[in-house]
């Protein structure tokens, strides 16, 4: 492998090194700005999966809110009710929206695309009638309260902004890394046209169940550290509405890079803390979409933004030694 | 070791786009198949493919592949190239090339994930695998260009390369010559030929009866989903019904 390709796989990783540590810094400065950058990180958890799954792959799903739902759900249920650590919960809240997503998969993703975004937020509904009225499990509309602060981390802001970071920062890697694979190029071609995938030998199906699977197990991750952070999970704390602002954040920041779905996540949570009100940021966040959507077709950042990172990774061999490379030596 | 099919019958509708056809190519050979517009070639491929699934067998080295998805196909070792080109148009030559390697990828999904060096390593070895395979086809001074900018007949050998590189016993090719010039299209009847004395055994559907019969051991017609005649190209080519089906009636004699 080249230097280049290995730099356009660990650029992203890098700036999102240098987001989560300016945000720690002013994080210091003012307490506050913990709050917001958990919350970035937490929304990132949720969009990256996705950005993965529909900027890569084209397969759209509504379901990651609903996911992440499931994780909190199960991490409440076990600690609080059957009196489990939270890290052997962690087990149940990564592996079961896994496998449900996993089973429900291979019907769904032959869908097309609108019916598959109608499929899974369909999905989501039934996720939190479910949870509404398993009452004796889940305390119905009440929720379940206190859910114990994971050890270590507690409820000290900076530990969970540094929990939360590195969680992200592990998955833009592995997004990187497998986008610049040889199945990365194969779940391209899914996105670009399926007879193409499958006669150049690639198990549509298989592919795409395993991503949605993943994108299902991160979202529970993400759904398990929410409940010990915010110490109480009901159907309403990670409602539909949350499924349908993580496509929005990968949409507005841009569905086929890295960082798009981290761009996205950090301007939705931006905008709805400096907004006032629910039905102005409805508004504003539809205007913005639609403007941001007619001048830039994919989001705020495009790959064309990062064509140079891209030409050299196709370097061939002769050209390979070409001097005077800035980017040798980052 | 052969791919064959028997008896393949397929209806779209009201239309009987083939009737009970047969087929049978062995690594080396050359199929050439030929047949006015709509006669069925590509449907055939078709269900070679699996792309739709026909009445009628389909069997690959003495294992029926009736029953079995495009993908699995691909990988007991058919491959195909389109007569309209698919691919991702923004991506480059190279790239697009490389797909063909995704059959018999040596790389895992978590080392994939994981960036591991062995997967950097196999694809560096991929790289040059498929540079090799478009210098071949000619378009080796367009390695690095998007797929996009290359002419109708560019992306045809394109499509040529990306099937080779998979390493196919058995190559469909759906008229790989249209819009070549003629210095593309020696340097394709060259790659035929190469690719047939490697062992792969190939199936061309080619409307250049002329191309096709020079390269091909035998010929097959088709006209409207049946076969009209087989056997060796020119008997073929000059066969009644073959003429009637390309020129009109008026020209039978």
């Amino acid at each position: 492998m080249t230097r280049s390709v290995r730099l356009s796989r660990i650029s992203p990783v890098l700036i999102i090194l240098g987001i989560a540590i300016t945000l720690a810094i002013a994080g210091e400065v003012r307490p506050s700005i913990y709050a917001t950058s958990v919350t970035i990180g937490f929304f990132s958890l949720l969009a990256l999966p996705l950005g993965l799954l529909y900027g890569q792959g084209g397969a759209i799903s509504l379901a990651q809110g609903g996911f992440a739902a499931v994780g909190a759900f199960t991490t409440a249920i076990l600690t609080v009710k059957f009196g489990w650590s939270p890290f052997a919960s962690l087990v149940v809240s990564v592996g079961l929206p896994a496998i449900l997503a996993f089973v429900i998969a291979r019907p769904l993703l032959r869908l097309p695309e609108l019916s598959l975004a109608l499929v899974t937020i369909s999905l989501v509904m039934i996720f939190k009638v479910v949870f509404e009225r398993a009452e004796r499990l889940t305390g119905g509309y009440n929720g379940i309260t206190g859910i114990a602060p994971l050890p270590i981390i507690g409820v000290e802001r900076s530990y969970a902004h540094w929990t939360v970071w590195t969680a992200v920062l592990i998955v833009a890697y592995c997004y990187a890394s497998y986008v610049e694979s040889g199945r990365g190029r194969a779940l391209n071609a899914i996105r670009v046209d399926r007879l193409l995938a499958e006669s150049t030998g690639t198990n549509v199906a298989l592919e795409l169940s395993s991503l949605f699977s993943l994108s299902a197990g991160i979202a529970g991750f993400a759904g398990w550290f929410y409940a010990h952070y915010i110490g109480f999970m009901a159907p309403d704390s990670l409602d539909p509405t949350l499924s349908a602002n993580i496509l929005f954040m990968v949409v507005l920041g841009g569905r086929k890079s890295v960082l798009g779905p981290i761009v996205g996540a950090s301007l939705f949570t931006l905008a709805s803390d400096l907004l006032p009100g629910t039905v102005t940021q409805g508004m504003i966040f539809g205007s913005l979409l639609i403007v941001i959507l007619v001048f830039f077709p994919d989001g705020i950042v495009s790959p064309g933004m990062m064509r140079w990172t891209r030409r050299r990774a196709t370097t061939i061999p002769e050209a390979k030694n070409t001097p005077g490379v800035r980017l040798e030596r980052a | 070791m052969t791919l064959s099919a028997r008896d393949l019958s397929v209806r779209f509708g009201g239309l009987q786009a083939l009737a009970e056809v047969s087929l049978e190519v062995t690594p080396g050979r050359i199929l050439g198949l030929i047949g006015p517009n709509g006669a069925g070639k590509t449907t055939l491929f078709n269900c070679l493919t699996g792309v739709i699934q026909p009445k009628g067998t389909v069997v690959v080295d003495g294992v029926e592949i009736t029953q079995l998805r495009t993908d699995e196909r691909v990988r007991r070792g058919i491959s195909r190239t389109f007569q309209t080109p698919r691919l991702d148009m923004n991506r480059t030559v190279l790239d697009a090339v490389m797909l063909g390697y995704t059959p018999h990828l040596a790389q895992g999904r978590l080392a994939c994930f994981l960036g591991l060096p062995s997967v950097g390593r196999s694809e560096e070895h991929l790289r040059n695998g498929a540079i090799e395979k478009i210098r071949l086809l000619g378009l080796g001074g367009a390695a690095e260009d998007r797929a996009g900018s290359l002419s109708l007949g560019q992306l045809r050998l394109l499509e040529v390369a990306r099937a080779l590189v998979a390493g196919p016993r058995y190559l469909l090719l759906d008229e790989p010559a249209a819009g070549l010039d003629e210095s593309d299209r020696i340097r394709l009847a060259d790659a035929i030929k190469n690719a047939a004395a490697s062992g792969i055994g190939i199936v061309l559907i080619e409307h250049n009866v002329g191309f096709v019969s020079r390269l091909s051991h035998e010929l097959l017609a088709l006209v409207n989903g049946t076969v009209v005649a087989r056997g060796e190209p020119n008997s073929v080519v000059c066969s009644e019904k073959v003429v009637e089906a390309y020129l009109g009636p008026a020209y039978v004699h």
